[in-house]
């Protein structure tokens, strides 16, 4: 599998790297075509089209013959239908889900379903012989094959219902609105779904639009997209129809499909759709990475290798020697499928699936929508987290963090409800900024929010405008009012060139008729406009030392990666510009020099709250987190640090150079503890460099990164045997989140693609609800192990039964029929109740669990279960079985080698100890009443092993005993059981049930007790010497 | 993940094995070094020795609390089974089947009869006592030998016709055999409720003439002063009581079920469960 993988993934890599390899790339695609292998070798030519994609630096004229359509009257209706028909829907082919009989028939026969099958059909074949030979029991043995079949039948229907289940959670997620787009046909501009969309179709988009369809801009006009669910970049990247860069993926006369217009307009040829999109294609990648097994799933399969390896090792050792002991071969098949039955836990796999979807119904509350219910537990076994920064890391909007007046760095509150600012508010410069920061911005918020939290409020603008509007707003309050108090008479709107943005103002003071021009912009440029600058409210000259001190500021508040504007003014004299004066904004018959500079702000899209809290927890956890993103180095690197990626004392091998003052090379690369890569690096770098650098560092940020690249990382980790979780919103995501033994998705900001791709989505898209699930995660690792070592103990005190019964020839202690009467009955609310049980200590102040060496059941576990707690409850099984018998007239010398007799149907007048007789039906049902207090014991004693299984380590004093209440449901659930079988059903004599005597219930009462001290002891000495030999035998 | 999912070579495999199986690096078998394996032996040998120890211990107090005279509970002996003799199964249970002038085909019951009944030859019989008493033998005390309970004599020729010592043959070549019911022994049990029980044969389906029967005892009746059994240790040589069943005319070459029933108070013979409990049911056929 592994292999098939890895040449899918060089396909892709090449695909858009490398043009000249894919050929023999796709001569060995077309190779395993032969071999009916059609879906990877038409992806491989889907991606090699990626190169072909010229439309950007094509004419219009070029464009209108290429597509055969006008750029004025769009196409036809007629033509549209056609090309529809031709292309397919303008919409992405949902992943192919495996369909529901092959996912259902895969539960009927996983895990130990196989056994039992085998077991049913020995039944069967034992019956023919049996109804053959004419013997009258035979019908038991069909009526077995039966059981055994609806326990295979139902487990699996229990399970498919359980995966459905939490797949149908998800199938409300991808449930779209339809979308609707504004296309030009015939002539006439309609309104028309945009699925139906064909390429040659002319669109027009407005601000708020999501583009419907890959898109060539043939007109626009301040057209702003934001491409951040595509290249993780979260500033909005300006639009025009001019053919700017070779790349169509830089080029700036190209929109994308499922990008957002923010603000303007545009007119575009539509020249891609549906999955043949940049979009599309990123799925199609994603969907191209196989599933891995989940870790959980692995271990699962682990224990039941473990345990069919003992049930099938047992059952054909006494097989053999029941042959070689001259039992009938027919006798010894019989035997074989009690061996196999008794050693099998029937229960276990449905128990495991419930306590796994409660742990996700748990998660659910705490905003982890878990879309596989396996990887419930993968969160928790996760050692390496491989985070994207916008969205997941930070608010995805830009928020004023910084400002510089008066010579001063000032901090703003970056956090999600902010409604106050802290800073000093006082001097007269910050009266003057925040003027000019109220009135020279174009953004507004929508009507109708009053009673919305600022932050909340929606807002019409780009996003810096829109940070500076909601930061004016939360200091001054009534922008809205203030810019209508200060009419704006004319403005020059940002562009490119200018880089700039000015308006002029009245102002709100009646008695001054002066104008109030303002103007911020890139912040060297605004300097340049200005001759003073204002410190402490008064004016001074700009010279070299106050140039110097911007220069620092400026300096600095970009090395944190933070987007800075500078802010300045101009009071126009009264004299030169009255009342009436016509101001021409393009003349510009007004001075824009010798201004005052009045200070910077700086912006940020700042990291969520909870987001440093939640780093820090994992790195208590043992758990590496990795930044992965698309954005700039710098910005990545002043987020890793603030959220803790980069701890603050950690340097990366550039910071030491500088430190230093050495070359870059001179720097020995293990001093460095963080690493920032860029994604241009990364592309040049092998795969040891990129092993040797996951290895060496332990905080790294990888920048710049491209969705192929991503899934570099994603491997390079799992490389390290790292368990690999990703998170990301965007479709440049999904194929690492594919990729990713879990892939987390955000709810609210997250893509579609993503969504898909996940296997958990964290709804309220906050990175700390991660932390959430790895606890969860762990706890469910730990009480999977305690439910697996409750439900293997009693294993044994099945299977002994029909050891001693082959070996020593005693009447049959307990029938096949009773023992799935435990594995189904009485044992299943228990061991779900185990799953509620609380941690034992700080599950999160551990490392992760290794994959390979940690396994869910290791060999203490098994050792201590099956030959320790396991044969204290044979024991006290077997005393409860001998003393019924004894008292009923039957010592146990005189049941050894009894067997023969016992089950021959024409000897009705056996002699017990005392001298009685006793037909076939009286020992049968002798034998049923021996079943039932065997049955019986081995419930009591499951009582002690489920009460000792709550912890581990700890006394069960210290992890109190009527803190899980569950725990005490199963216990009475269990007796409850037993009861109603022994006493309800004691009657039906297909069950093979009895009432008991009331003292048998407690015979084995002290073998509980003994069960419950002795490993009471067992923890007490693992706490006492840690790290001894008991230690390391005894702590499964 | 992909280094997992790898398929590994055979040869690494059975590489792997093998240095699993001996580890030189480490000094590891399978898994441990040696004095580890001696430790953790000796630690189950241990824990094994004390789990012994406790299962004895409690058996022992088990037969400590047990009656070596009379079982605590009888719960599933409410009602003693019946048995037949000769005892030879076939395909369909209990079946009489020879052929009259074919000596080879009968041989086998009678001898089964005869050896049955050896143990109630006079010798046999010696140790126990004649009794004449029509009501039950309740014995208090000990009063036989070596603290034992008197048991009373059954001997065959109490079975007169059907003893096999006029006629050693059991009727068989005549074609009017002899069988024999036994009644289960059950400790303490008192059936009839003063009355003694005696044995009922019927064919089952009526088709043919009626059973002739004749009974030995009179009546077939089994003697209440055999009753009630104290147990193997109280009467080390009490045998139960017969009834010899003889079939004077049962029709030739045709196949009757026959069951015989005890009837007395306390001896069901309904249990849809338990073929045997209070009654036998055998096929007989008999051939020229």
């Amino acid at each position: 599998m592994g292999k098939k993988r890895s040449d899918i993934y060089s396909v892709e890599i090449h695909g858009t790297q490398d043009p000249e390899k894919t050929d023999k790339e796709d001569e060995e695609e077309k190779y395993k075509d032969l071999k009916g292998n059609k879906k990877k070798s038409k992806k491989t030519e889907d991606l090699k089209k990626e190169l072909d994609l010229d439309d950007h630096k094509l004419s219009k004229e070029e464009l209108e013959e290429k597509y055969t359509t006008s750029i004025s009257k769009g196409l036809t209706s007629a033509r549209a239908a056609e090309i529809l028909a031709r292309d397919g829907p303008n919409a992405l082919t949902p992943p192919k889900s495996t369909p529901e009989i092959i996912k259902f028939l895969k539960q009927m026969v996983g895990g130990f379903s196989i056994l039992l099958w085998v077991g049913a059909l020995l039944c069967w074949i034992a019956f023919g012989i049996q109804v053959a030979q004419g013997v009258a029991s035979a019908f038991d043995n069909l009526y077995l094959g039966v059981v055994l079949a609806l326990v295979v039948i139902l487990t699996g229907i229990f399970a498919y219902y359980q995966e459905a289940k939490s797949t149908n959670i998800m199938a409300s997620f991808s449930k779209m609105i339809p979308q609707q787009a504004l296309v030009i046909r015939d002539g006439e501009k309609r309104e028309v779904s945009a699925e139906q969309l064909v390429v040659g179709d002319m669109v027009e988009i407005k601000g708020g639009d999501r583009i419907p369809a890959d898109i060539r801009l043939i007109f626009a006009q301040g057209c702003k997209v934001d491409n951040s669910s595509l290249t993780g970049e979260s500033e909005p990247q300006s639009r025009s129809c001019d053919f700017t860069h070779e790349n169509p993926l830089e080029t700036k006369n190209i929109a994308f499909y499922s990008t957002t217009c923010l603000e303007g307009t545009a007119t575009g040829m539509v020249i891609n759709t549906g999955d043949q999109t940049i979009i599309g294609r990123i799925a199609s990648l994603a969907s191209g990475v196989g599933n891995e097994k989940t870790p959980i799933a692995i271990e699962i399969e682990h224990f039941v290798h473990i345990v069919a390896g003992v049930a099938v090792s047992i059952g054909v050792l006494f097989f053999i020697i029941a042959v070689s002991m001259k039992y009938k071969v027919l006798d010894s098949i019989i035997f074989l499928i009690g061996i196999i039955v008794a050693n099998v836990p029937e229960g276990l796999l449905a128990t495991v699936t419930v306590s796994l979807s409660l742990t996700a119904k748990r998660m659910a509350k705490k905003n982890c929508l878990v879309k596989n219910l396996e990887a419930v537990e993968t969160l928790g076994s996760t050692s390496i987290i491989c985070s994207d920064k916008t969205g997941t890391l930070t608010q995805n909007r830009m928020t004023v963090a910084h400002l510089w007046f008066d010579d001063q760095i000032y901090s703003a509150d970056t956090s999600e409800e902010q409604t106050t600012q802290s800073f000093d508010q006082s001097s007269q410069s910050w009266a003057a900024l925040s003027k000019v920061v109220t009135l020279c911005n174009r953004a507004e918020f929508k009507p109708g929010q009053e009673n919305v939290p600022i932050m909340k409020r929606v807002v019409v603008g780009d996003a810096s405008e829109t940070a500076l509007l909601k930061f004016a707003e939360v200091i001054l309050g009534d922008v809205m009012g203030i810019r209508k108090r200060n009419r704006k008479l004319a403005e020059i709107p940002f562009n490119s060139t200018n880089k700039f943005q000015l308006s002029i103002h009245e102002t709100e003071d009646p008695n001054d008729k002066r104008f109030l021009m303002v103007m911020k912009g890139a912040p060297e440029r605004i300097l340049e406009r200005c001759s003073t600058i204002m410190i402490n409210g008064e004016e001074q000259p700009l010279d070299r030392e106050r140039a110097e001190a911007f220069q620092t500021a400026y300096m600095e508040l970009g090395g944190l990666g933070e987007r800075v504007l500078g802010f300045c003014h101009l009071y126009l004299p009264e004299d030169e510009f009255p009342d009436t004066y016509p101001f021409d904004t393009d003349s510009m018959n007004f001075p824009t020099s010798n201004l005052c500079f009045v200070g910077l702000l700086s912006m940020i899209d700042p990291p969520r709250s909870t987001v440093p809290d939640a780093v820090s927890k994992c790195r208590s956890a043992g758990i590496k987190v990795i930044m992965v993103t698309g954005d700039h180095p710098i910005t990545a690197k002043a987020i890793a640090k603030s959220v803790g990626i980069i701890s603050a004392n950690s340097e990366t091998v550039e910071d030491i150079a500088k430190r230093l003052n050495v070359p870059v090379e001179q720097v020995n690369k293990e001093d460095a503890r963080a690493a920032v890569i860029n994604g241009m690096e990364l592309k040049d770098m092998t795969t040891e460099q990129l092993d040797e650098i996951l290895i060496n560092h332990s905080e790294i940020v990888f920048a710049r990164t491209s969705p192929q690249q991503k899934l570099i990382i994603v491997e390079g980790c799992q490389r390290q045997d790292a368990v690999v979780a990703v998170t990301g919103d965007g479709v440049n995501d999904s194929p690492a989140l594919k990729k990713a033994d879990i892939g987390i998705a955000m709810g609210i900001a997250g893509s579609d693609a993503a969504k898909n791709a996940a296997d958990m989505i964290l709804l309220d898209d906050n990175f700390a609800s991660i932390v959430t699930g790895v606890e969860e995660g762990r706890l469910i690792f730990d009480n999977l192990k305690k439910t697996i070592a409750y439900t293997l103990t009693k294993n044994i005190a099945e299977l002994c039964p029909f050891l001693i019964y082959i070996i020593a020839s005693v009447p049959l202690p307990i029938g096949t029929i009773t023992i799935l009467f435990i594995d189904l009955g009485t044992d299943i609310i228990p061991s779900v109740a185990l799953a509620y049980e609380k941690a034992e200590s700080d599950i999160m102040n551990r490392r992760p669990r290794h994959k390979k060496k940690d396994r869910l059941v290791n060999e203490q576990l098994a050792v201590y279960s099956y030959l320790q707690i396991g044969i204290i409850q044979s024991i006290g099984a077997f005393l409860a079985y001998f003393t019924v018998y004894a008292e009923q007239g039957w010592l146990p010398n005189t049941l050894l080698g009894l067997r023969v007799n016992w089950e021959d149907d024409y000897y009705n007048d056996i002699e017990d100890s005392y001298g009685q007789e006793w037909t076939r039906y009286q020992r049968t049902y002798l034998q049923w009443t021996g079943y039932t207090a065997f049955f019986v014991s081995i419930t009591i004693q499951q009582v002690a092993d489920l009460i000792i299984r709550k912890t581990r380590r700890n006394s069960i004093f210290q992890q109190g005993l009527l803190r899980n209440k569950v725990i005490w449901v199963g216990i009475v659930s269990q007796i409850a059981i037993a009861l109603i079988l022994s006493y309800g059903l004691g009657s039906v004599t297909a069950l093979n049930f009895t009432p008991l005597r009331v003292q048998y219930w407690f015979v084995a009462m002290p073998y509980a007790i003994l069960i419950w001290v002795y490993d009471e002891i067992r923890k007490l000495f693992i706490r006492q010497y840690p790290g001894s030999w008991w230690d390391k035998n005894m702590y499964y | 993940m992909a280094a997992l999912n790898e398929k590994k070579t055979c040869s690494q495999r059975m590489e792997n094995f093998k240095r699993f199986v001996w580890n030189p690096d480490t000094g590891q078998l399978m898994g441990r070094t040696l004095i580890n394996w001696v430790w953790i032996s000796l630690y189950y040998v241990a824990f094994y020795i004390v789990m012994t120890g406790l299962f004895s211990l409690a058996i022992y107090s088990l037969m400590r609390t047990l009656n070596p005279y009379t079982p605590d509970y009888q719960d599933r002996l409410k009602s003693p089974g019946v048995t037949l003799r000769p005892d030879v199964y076939g395909e369909g249970g209990l079946e009489i089947y020879y052929n009259a002038s074919d000596k080879n085909s009968w041989e086998k019951y009678v001898t089964t009869l005869h050896k049955f009944l050896s143990a109630y030859n006079t010798t046999a019989q010696h140790a126990n006592i004649n009794c004449t008493s029509e009501k039950y033998f309740f014995q208090k005390s000990f009063l036989g030998p070596n603290k034992t309970k008197y048991s009373c004599k059954f001997t065959s020729d109490m079975l007169e016709n059907c003893s096999g010592l006029a006629n050693s043959t059991f009727g068989f070549p005549e074609g009017q055999p002899c069988l024999i019911i036994k009644m289960n022994r059950i400790i303490n049990f008192l059936p009839g409720n003063g009355t003694a029980p005696r044995v009922s044969c019927t064919a089952q389906h009526d088709d043919f003439s009626p059973l002739e029967l004749q009974y030995y005892p009179v009546n077939g009746t089994f003697n209440l002063h055999y009753f009630p059994y104290y147990g193997k240790k109280a009467q080390p040589t009490y045998s139960n009581p017969l009834v010899a069943v003889k079939f004077l005319n049962i029709t030739r070459n045709a196949e009757v079920t026959v069951v015989c029933r005890v009837i007395g108070t306390g001896i069901t013979s309904d249990n849809p469960h338990d073929p045997y409990e209070g009654k036998v049911e055998f096929k007989m056929r008999i051939q020229d």
